[in-house]
């Protein structure tokens, strides 16, 4: 079967875009190097837009042509799958990727490591390309791994910072503690479907009700999601990633890494949802995650880190909506979230480009609105779609999945009233803590100045997704049921319904009437609370302990790797075995005492050898 | 005649470079032409493994006295290895090349090699014995001689240590020969034809006279505590040969001798093999975390390494044996990549303390791109080679024994947690008080040469590793349970 020039060009272009930028352009004109990547960025977005017109149509492609590691029957393969579920994250990737892209070159603009940056924003685009469109699971768990590796360049891009070289650690080590079940997964896959050879297409229809393994490989794989896409209890990565240039932090966020964990369970979904309690256990992972991070996002005060504990509150919502069945509103929240999210970093990082920092406090903003107010208009466009108010596109999303909380009943209708009210509050308490204002506490740079076209061009897009994209909700359904793998259906995203409408917007207003009462009536209060009740900001700050116990856990490592590796590895073991050299000596010495050199002893000693052999001789 | 010559050119080579002074030669360049011309004669012998085509390459063996007969002969995992030993081999050399050095040295490697080339191809264990501890000679020079502060007690310690491990191989050679003469009535010492029996104490004793007598050059937990010094105070050209091609005698013992050798007995230690295996990844890798110096970290690191390929091999599966003898060629690159680096460091600071480096990145820009890339090759970075060899070895295991496999798994996260903070401290941290003094120059044309060398098997065996598969696949055919 030929394979599609389309599908060539996602991969061709961007690796061509490069290897062109490292060995040609690193060394001599690294200010060029946005140009490759826009190129390529454009090349993969309209393979995407005619990839998606294809699979719309239902033309499903699954081939596998190159064997990866062929040894007899057991070989795994490189392939692609490009069905609906592939087609929608590729798209977004594409185009928001490509939008953010175009943001960073100029964002970037005059930094030392241009060259550095671009490669590292490429590969990681590419990266999440390669993981969409995998058709096994080993070739997922290769570009999964190469997402961690690009994080992990990205984060710690300013590696002279020490927290950002923590940062970038922490993420890769969050990440691998993940893989743990990823790769585990794939060895029972291997070995108890060794015919599937990890290909989705093979393996789903080979699925049986109720066997050990499946559940299993549906439990470690969650473990694999809980880490990329952020969710309770090793999530705490996630805020700390920010440490990297904003651009960076708006693809992480909105297109590549975080989403590749629910992509991941989505794609699972035929394998997860016949695991016994499994999809319970993940809405309400994902339910307590969503209240948890909603929690703390309204505590913070450093605005890329309210925008990323808000990242992870809609991860949970994600998760949330999958567990319940979801599959398709789950994946529309995901596209929804990629266009707000995206839009939302973009903004802070205008508004840090103005202060000329990598990021900002409210303590150094208020009352941007007048000052940049094309930054202020696309936030709160944002932030409305985030806060999932009717007719932006968050709403769409959002509510669908609410709905099915609704519909639940009981704990779940309870952290679905929880969710929309919190995402409402804290982003809203953003907003005009930043915006309006400022108050007496705040102190905003005297002339900030609007960023230029090469950032708000992108952003005006993205932010017109953020606004728009929910109203092709049957479009991006018939897209996404298209190829569906999964033994049932995929359940219809549902249209407008009056009565988890008045629920959800309702819950919303009270957050943002709350977040208005809390910045606005009494513009003081968010600096009151924290010089009159320290101890809530101690515990807010720990990320109510799980801080303590991530920094105790990895002290009690490298304990035991000082135990093992010094102590008893060197200094016991290896000692004991040095000191068998000195019993020896100890034994000769003491042998040679006998050889004292005397002449009186050496004639006592003939005497007895000469007795001895008298003797034999005589018998 | 050309099996012979495969081992004997090097030797021969390595006198020539003795004797190059005299005849007013450079040493370096004659043994750099010798090991280069190695290289060529086993790419050439090659050829026909390529696709498949040949099975393998043997020469008729020639019977001397008691059994013992000359034979020689190569398939698809000894070509492997032996292409590695001359590649290494050259690589270490010209690791070397700026230093001032005596005809020794140089001769040294290729009397090594020698050695070493013929451990991979006979077929009389009276000359794999032979051969076996000739390549401590060369090795105890190397350390003893051009190592580093603490080079006498570090040599004299891997002398000794694996001397102890020969005399255990040397036991159990005998104890085979005998077996096979007390069942037939006729003397040989062909790995082909020993078969230890089934049952009976004696061969139990044999079976572990054997794990001891390989396990020390792997080296096994808890017989490894040789390795650590002899890699930190040897020579980096000492420590490429030493990581790269001496720890991989003993694994390739395991595939030739061992469980041929016990059939059943083999079949019956697998959970212990694989579980001494776990033992050393899980072992070596957390012992890596608490080094403080370079190459006693890379030293613990192949420990964890090295257990990756015991435990595919004791898998006794098709992919668990194809991953493990893999997981030996990847070893070489990669660990002979590490100690590239760090030789270099060491050539330019005379220090390899983690607390003695820091931000190396701006002054030497391409070393961190190197190091970088090799560090996550070793990791296991799907789309690099060491994934490629840990995933077959593992997914072998899990198909035999899925908790000896988790540990595997455990071993393979915790490896980016020594190497990469390493990384971090060395090339991107501050700098501290210790390392301002000394300026670091960047990768010369050579150095960027040699790791490119290296790096770009990396990336192909990482990505299409098939060929080399098939190459090596027949080889361990037979061992398949």
């Amino acid at each position: 079967m030929g394979i599609p020039f389309s599908v060539v060009c996602l991969f061709a272009a961007p690796v061509s875009a490069l290897l062109f930028g490292y060995f040609f352009l690193l060394k001599r004109k690294q200010e060029w190097m946005h140009w490759p990547m826009i190129l390529s960025c454009a090349v993969v977005g309209v393979s995407a837009a005619s990839i998606a017109a294809q699979v719309y149509s239902g033309h499903v492609l699954d081939v596998s042509p190159f064997k990866w590691m062929p040894v007899g029957a057991w070989s795994v393969s490189f392939g692609v799958r490009l069905d609906g579920l592939s087609a929608i994250v590729l798209s977004l990737v594409a185009l928001v990727g490509g939008l953010i892209h175009v943001y960073a070159s100029g964002y970037m603009e005059g930094d030392p490591a241009f060259g550095r940056f671009f490669l590292a924003f490429h590969l990681f685009y590419l990266s999440m390309i390669g993981l969409v469109v995998a058709n096994n699971y080993v070739q997922m768990y290769l570009f999964w791994e190469m997402v961690g590796l690009s994080s992990y360049l990205l984060i710690g891009f300013w590696y002279q910072k020490a927290s950002a070289r923590r940062a970038s650690l922490q993420a890769f080590f969050t990440n691998r503690v993940g893989d743990i079940g990823f790769f585990l997964a794939l060895l029972i896959l291997m070995n108890v479907f060794p015919a599937a050879h990890a290909r989705f297409s093979e393996l789903f229809p080979m699925l049986g009700k109720g066997s050990l393994a499946i559940s299993w490989v549906g439990w470690l794989l969650f473990l694999a999601a809980t880490a990329k896409s952020a969710q309770f209890p090793l999530y705490f990565w996630l805020p700390d990633a920010m440490e990297g240039p904003t651009p960076v932090s708006a693809l992480m966020h909105a297109a590549t890494m975080v989403t590749a964990g629910i992509f991941l369970m989505a794609r699972s979904w035929p394998l997860i949802s016949l695991a016994p309690h499994l999809p319970t256990t993940i809405a309400a992972v994902g339910a307590f995650t969503a209240v948890f991070s909603g929690i703390i996002a309204a505590t913070r005060k450093d605005l890329k880190r309210i925008l990323a504990y808000s990242t992870v509150s809609h991860l949970g919502i994600m998760a949330f909506g999958l567990g319940l069945g979801e599959v398709s509103s789950a994946l529309f929240h995901l596209v929804t979230h990629g266009f707000f999210k995206a839009a939302l970093f973009l903004c802070a990082g205008n508004i840090a480009h103005a202060l000329h920092k990598s990021t900002a406090s409210v303590d150094e903003t208020g009352g941007l609105l007048k000052k940049i107010p094309v930054t202020a208009v696309f936030f709160t466009a944002a932030a409305f779609s985030l806060s999932g108010i009717w007719p932006f596109a968050g709403f769409y999303s959002k509510d669908a999945i609410l709905g099915a909380a609704f519909d639940r009943g009981g704990w779940a209708s309870a952290a679905g009233f929880a969710i929309a009210f919190l995402s409402a509050f804290y982003i809203f308490r953003m907003l005009f803590l930043a915006f309006l204002g400022p108050r007496k506490e705040q102190h905003p740079p005297e002339h900030p100045h609007e960023a230029g076209p090469a950032m708000n061009v992108p952003l005006f897009f993205i932010v017109l997704g953020a606004i728009g994209i929910g109203w092709f909700s049957a479009q991006f359904y018939q897209l996404a049921s298209s190829g569906w793998l999964g033994v049932s259906p995929m359940i219809k995203i549902p249209g407008f319904d009056w009565s988890s409408f008045i629920r959800s917007s309702s819950m919303a207003g009270l957050g943002i009437l709350a977040a208005y009462l809390w910045t606005m009536k009494w513009p003081s209060f968010d600096w009151d609370w924290r010089r009159n009740m320290p101890w809530i900001e101690t515990i807010a700050d720990a990320d109510f302990g799980v801080k303590p116990m991530v920094a105790a856990l990895t002290l009690l490592v490298e304990e035991l790797s000082y135990l093992l590796g010094i102590f008893w590895d060197k200094k016991t073991w290896d000692r004991w075995i040095e000191n068998t050299s000195l019993w020896a000596e100890d034994a000769a010495k003491s042998v040679s005492s006998l050889a004292s050199g005397r002449l009186n002893d050496s004639l006592w000693w003939i005497l007895l050898g000469g007795g001895v052999m008298l003797l034999r001789l005589l018998k | 005649m050309i099996l012979t010559l495969f081992w004997a050119f090097p030797v021969i080579g390595a006198l020539f470079t003795l004797l190059a002074p005299a005849f007013n030669l450079r040493a370096r360049w004659v043994s750099l032409i010798c090991a280069a011309m190695e290289l060529y004669l086993v790419l050439q012998a090659g050829t026909g493994f390529w696709g498949g085509r040949l099975a393998s390459l043997s020469e008729p063996g020639k019977i001397l006295t008691y059994g013992i007969s000359y034979s020689f002969s190569m398939d698809g995992l000894s070509w492997a290895l032996c292409l590695l030993n001359a590649f290494l081999t050259v690589i270490a050399l010209l690791s070397s090349w700026k230093q001032d050095l005596s005809a020794g040295f140089w001769a040294s490697f290729l009397f090594l090699e020698g050695a070493v080339m013929g451990v991979f191809l006979a077929q009389d264990l009276f000359f794999f014995y032979v051969f076996w501890e000739a390549m401590l000679i060369p090795m105890f020079f190397i350390i003893g001689l051009w190592g580093s502060e603490n080079r006498k007690h570090a040599a004299i310690k891997f002398f000794l240590f694996t001397f102890f491990g020969s005399l255990f191989l040397l036991l159990g050679i005998l104890a085979l020969v005998v077996f096979h003469h007390q069942s037939t009535g006729v003397w040989s010492w062909d790995m082909n034809i020993l078969r230890a029996p089934n049952h009976g104490l004696y061969a139990i004793l044999a079976f572990a006279a054997f794990v001891v007598g390989f396990g020390v050059k792997i080296p096994l937990v808890p017989i490894h505590t040789w390795l650590p010094d002899a890699h930190t105070e040897a020579p980096a050209a000492g420590s490429i040969i030493l990581a790269g091609v001496l720890l991989k005698v003993g694994v390739y013992g395991f595939l030739r001798v061992l469980l041929p050798a016990f059939p059943e007995w083999g079949m019956k230690s697998l959970p212990w093999l694989g579980g001494l295996a776990a033992i050393n990844v899980i072992y070596g890798a957390l012992s890596a975390m608490a080094q403080m110096d370079l190459k006693r970290l890379i030293a613990y690191s192949s420990i964890a390494h090295l257990g990756f390929c015991v435990l595919g091999i004791a898998s006794r599966t098709a992919q668990g044996l194809a991953g493990g003898s893999l997981q030996l060629i990847n070893h070489g690159l990669t660990t002979g990549a590490l100690f590239l680096m760090v030789g270099f460091l060491y050539e330019r600071t005379h220090k390899r303390g983690l607390a003695d480096f820091g931000d190396l990145v701006s002054q030497a820009p391409i070393l961190t791109f190197f190091f970088g890339v090799t560090v996550f090759a070793s990791i296991g970075l799907p789309g690099l080679n060491g994934f490629v060899g840990e995933f077959m070895s593992l997914s072998g295991m899990a198909k035999v024994s899925l908790p000896i496999a988790v540990v595997g798994v455990f071993g393979v996260t915790i490896a980016a947690f020594y190497l990469l903070p390493a990384f971090q401290a060395v090339f991107l941290g501050e700098r501290t008080p210790a390392s301002v003094s000394s300026r670091v120059f960047d990768l010369d044309f050579r150095e960027q040469a040699l790791l490119w060398l290296l790096i770009i098997p990396m990336i192909v065996i990482g990505l299409h590793p098939g060929p080399l598969l098939n190459i090596v696949g027949p080889a361990i055919g037979k061992l398949i349970l």
